[in-house]
């Protein structure tokens, strides 16, 4: 199922009550884009299925904290993910790479989609969703590179500034400039 | 909160968000966050905004026992939640023997009621009477663990027999059902260390063999209004004389 059709908030609370097949159900939605972000941070495919494993004990353990009022059920979902995929980081080592062009296919592949679904009604959340996107692409490369370096590779400001040979002040910059940038794009 | 307060608090739940804090900035947000609802919400909605992004990863197969681990992980999770509740309720034991102690808990139990019914009667003329009775166990090992009365007075009382341990964020929810009911009807929730009284003057008259349980929920009570969580304690009841 599509993520903008599966009922995510649901599922945590159902969750929180006890029934195991909406854990199941959640299983069978998400677990290989969890299994995509976890595997892009650690690079090690053992290591990130028991992160996905730990992720879904900790979904259930936690889903009893879980109330529509902190917002997005799939963020919260994510927020605890990557948090136990970054806390193993600081556990494991990871060989750092540049791979710019990968990173910047992924806006493009949004990009294509979007362009693709102009000519059919879009739900107004995807349209939300969208408009963050369409601000990173905007960004000029380097900044761009930088947020999909730590997003997307969970690499520290320490690690991207050795990876694009910058020093670590200048990703700083890069970075806080990005986010103003984003919140006025946004805006 | 000032406008640059709150910019500043957005910036680092984007940070946060984008994996770019420095350890301790990291856990002191994590300190902050737990108890700010606003801030939570800023950081969930962000990621599920940069989501789209990470969306467009190639998705990754998982070894085929993955989802069966899990729920045999579950499992054991929920085995050793019901071992920690049965040992947090025996940790004063001199001897771990459980046998011993059920059957001392039965005997003095028993012993028990029959004096409470015995007192009861000779009592019944100047306190009100008791007319209503009934002993809850754990459905696993049928250990006596609450008793309820009810008397003239309309009211229900819910008595623990021993220590209660509520797991954090739980509570438990008593719930009764009678025979030709459609549903359980929740008559509130346990709190730790309490006995329970609740007025049934809006119920129906409580009838022989009618059904009581507490069940372990969310420290809110069931979100459904039925029981979801497991059954703590299980019995019917019956009249007392």
């Amino acid at each position: 199922m599509s993520e903008s059709l599966f009922d995510y908030e649901a599922a945590l609370l159902a969750c929180a009550s006890g029934h195991r097949k909406s854990l199941n159900d959640l299983y069978q939605q998400e677990s290989q884009r969890l299994m995509a972000v976890v595997y892009r941070i650690l690079q090690n495919r053992a290591l990130a299925e028991e992160i996905v494993h730990d992720a879904f004990l900790k979904i259930w353990t936690q889903s009893v904290n879980y109330r529509p009022e902190l917002g997005s059920a799939r963020g919260w979902i994510y927020t605890l993910t990557r948090n136990l995929a970054l806390n193993a980081l600081q556990k494991n080592q990871r060989q750092v790479q540049a791979d710019p062009e990968f990173l910047t296919d992924l806006l493009d592949n949004l990009q294509n989609q979007d362009e693709d679904k102009t000519l059919v009604s879009q739900p107004e959340q995807h349209l939300e969703q969208q408009s963050l996107h369409n601000c990173i692409e905007q960004l000029n490369d380097n900044s761009k590179q930088c947020i999909l370096h730590a997003y997307i590779d969970g690499y520290t400001q320490d690690e991207i500034a050795t990876l694009m040979d910058t020093p670590l002040g200048t990703v700083k910059t890069w970075i806080r400039r990005s986010l103003q940038a984003l919140k006025e794009c946004l805006q | 909160m000032n406008h640059n307060t709150q910019n500043q608090q957005q910036d680092y739940a984007e940070l946060y968000v984008l994996g770019l804090l420095s350890a301790p900035e990291r856990t002191a947000f994590e300190a902050k966050l737990r108890d700010d609802i606003t801030l939570q919400k800023q950081v969930n909605d962000f990621q599920n905004q940069m989501l789209s992004i990470s969306d467009q990863l190639p998705v990754e197969p998982l070894s085929q026992p993955l989802g069966a681990r899990i729920e045999r992980s579950l499992d054991a999770l929920e085995q050793q939640q019901r071992q920690n509740i049965v040992k947090q309720t025996n940790k004063n034991s001199i001897w771990d023997s459980l046998n011993l102690w059920r059957g001392f808990a039965l005997a003095g139990f028993f012993t028990s009621i029959l004096l409470s019914v015995q007192l009861l009667q000779n009592t019944q003329s100047v306190e009100t009477k008791t007319t209503y009775i009934a002993v809850l166990v754990e459905p696993q090992n049928k250990a006596p663990g609450w008793v309820i009365q009810a008397g003239q007075n309309n009211k229900i009382e819910l008595i623990p027999l021993g220590a209660v341990e509520i797991p954090e964020g739980k509570a438990l929810q008593f719930w009764t059902k009678a025979d030709g009911w459609n549903a359980p009807v929740s008559l509130g929730l346990v709190k730790k260390g309490q006995s329970l009284q609740i007025n049934i003057e809006d119920l129906p008259p409580l009838q022989p063999n009618q059904l009581f349980e507490l069940t372990l929920e969310d420290e809110n009570g069931s979100a459904t209004g039925k029981p979801t969580g497991p059954i703590y304690s299980i019995g019917r009841g019956k009249p007392a004389i």
